[in-house]
């Protein structure tokens, strides 16, 4: 390999001096380049421009998301840095390529769209609604544990066509398995729980063949059965990716911004009461957030994009994180403004692969907040009590975030009865698709 | 002033919807937006603008003097 004028820095998305200096960080990398590199991880670009990220993201082909574990075919590493070491699976169609990953969301789509997200607003209404009632007489609540963990849980495994009580088994690891090092000591452990998950998986996918109820599994096995070419291992590695995605984003989304209304307690009443105003907070809230920080490319092939060379076989982390704080693309990136508005954050990601499940995570978010600002507007976070992720380079997301409010009076029955409910409702008719 | 969006571009963000709701409209299946009319009504010039500047994706073009040719 030849020497070139690559402008290497010192850069870790997963390191503790990562998590204390983002946002600002973001300047410092942008400005020693868009397109920088780390030698770390066997080395890696990567890109903190928001024009330079979009033109990228355009050009799938150039940039593989593929996830090539065997190396039956170019072995390369998908879409996280560093790659898994000792995996068999790719990570569903998000480590895929067109035309192949198209496929997969051709069959999901229908189930995500606005209009079919909508039909599930009521549940998760109530069921947000459930959680506020388990603790509103105590006067205490962990936002995390008690309520963001709990909602989108609940949802993903009504989308799957799963029983909605399963939730508790899928809960724990998917949380974990995100923030919890490869070398702590608890990895083993949280090891165990994603292999009974993915055991569980298994079996809920022989069910699915024989009893199936509506969602997105029966939908998968229909479209194998109808001739896509789907392999169970790909299937089981989209629902992976579909847990991971629905569980984990909307609940660090949802910390984010109770945190911050902690802070800044006079912007809850107009949240509260303005439509409008939530919608573009809504998008402002991910864009400083960015819960999914980033996704990983291998280059297909030498190529200049935008005045940049990358080489066949290099790898890329697209930091949707650093490049939705570039200020060339929005004032005064590092502050939150809750009505900005044009946001062309990149925070679901860009071009093919963006966030297949973005109108479901706003809907499930914006109904969250608009739950707690009605039933503890006036909540306190605890001080010193928020946990955020140790490593928050795969999800900028917190563990806990405890809070005290003045105690009310329960509402409604039990979570556990409005679960049961809710079944009985999927099951007597076929809501979304 | 037309409008248009690209449908290869488009990758259904629905922030264009956001902008200005009845100029964008997104398709049931996968919430990709398309146009309610390529004549924008004079009142919704300004958000259609909007729209072109919040599409993550850089999918919407206007001609601002479209009645005349275009
Ligand atoms: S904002 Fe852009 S990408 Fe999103 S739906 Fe509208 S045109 Fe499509």
């Amino acid at each position: 390999m030849t020497t070139d004028d690559r402008v290497v820095i010192d850069f870790d998305q997963h390191s503790p001096d990562y998590r204390e200096a983002y946002p600002e960080i973001s300047h410092e990398i942008r400005n020693q380049c868009p397109a920088a590199w780390s030698e770390r991880y066997g080395g890696y670009w990567i890109i903190s421009g928001r024009d330079l990220i979009g033109e990228m993201a355009k050009h799938p082909d150039l940039l593989s998301n593929d996830h090539d574990p065997l190396g039956v075919r170019q072995g390369y590493g998908g879409v996280a840095i560093p790659s898994p070491v000792g995996g068999t699976n790719r990570g569903g169609f998000l480590e895929m390529d067109p035309p192949e990953q198209l496929e997969y969301r051709h069959v999901l789509n229908p189930f995500l769209s606005p209009a079919a997200v909508e039909r599930w607003r009521p549940m998760v209404r109530d069921l947000t609604r459930a959680c506020l009632d388990e603790v509103i007489e105590s006067g205490h609540i962990d936002f995390v544990d008690d309520m963001a963990n709990v909602v989108p849980a609940v949802l993903t495994m009504g989308l799957l066509g799963l029983p909605l009580v399963d939730w508790v088994i899928y809960c724990e690891p998917a949380h974990a398995m995100v923030y919890t090092p490869p070398h702590s000591p608890e990895f083993s452990r949280v090891l165990e729980g994603a292999i009974r998950m993915g055991a569980h998986l298994s079996e809920a996918m022989v069910t699915a063949r024989t009893r199936p109820r509506p969602g997105m599994i029966r939908a998968l096995i229909e479209a194998q059965n109808s001739g896509a070419a789907f392999s169970d291992d790909d299937i089981q590695g989209t629902l992976v990716l579909l847990i991971g995605g629905g569980f984990d984003t909307t609940t660090s989304l949802t910390a984010h911004a109770l945190d911050w209304l902690d802070r800044h307690p006079a912007q809850r009443g107009p949240l509260a009461s303005d439509a409008a105003l939530l919608d573009t907070a809504t998008e402002e809230f991910v864009r400083f957030a960015t819960p999914a920080q980033g996704g990983g490319r291998t280059i297909t092939r030498d190529c200049e994009i935008a005045g940049h060379q990358f080489r066949s076989g290099e790898r890329v982390w697209m930091s949707y994180a650093l490049a939705n704080h570039d200020r060339d693309a929005f004032d005064d990136p590092d502050e939150i403004v809750l009505d900005r508005f044009p946001n062309r954050h990149a925070a679901f990601g860009l071009g093919v692969h963006r966030c297949i499940g973005s109108n479901l995570a706003r809907m499930t978010f914006k109904t969250m907040l608009g739950e707690v600002l009605a039933r503890v507007p006036e909540y306190r976070c605890q001080e010193g009590g928020a946990v955020r992720y140790e490593d928050i380079g795969t999800i900028n997301g917190y563990k806990h975030l405890p809070a005290d409010f003045p105690a009310g009076e329960r509402e409604g029955p039990p979570l556990s009865d409005v679960i049961a409910q809710w079944q009985h409702t999927l099951d007597s008719a076929e809501p979304a698709t | 002033m037309r409008v248009k969006v690209d449908p290869d571009v488009c990758q259904g963000h629905t922030l264009c919807n956001l902008a200005a709701p009845h100029v964008f409209l997104l398709r049931e299946d996968d919430g990709h937006a398309y146009v309610a009319a390529a004549e924008v009504p004079p009142d919704q010039e300004d958000l259609v603008r909007k729209a072109v500047a919040t599409c993550p994706e850089g999918a919407i073009s206007i001609d601002e003097a479209g009645e005349a040719g275009a």
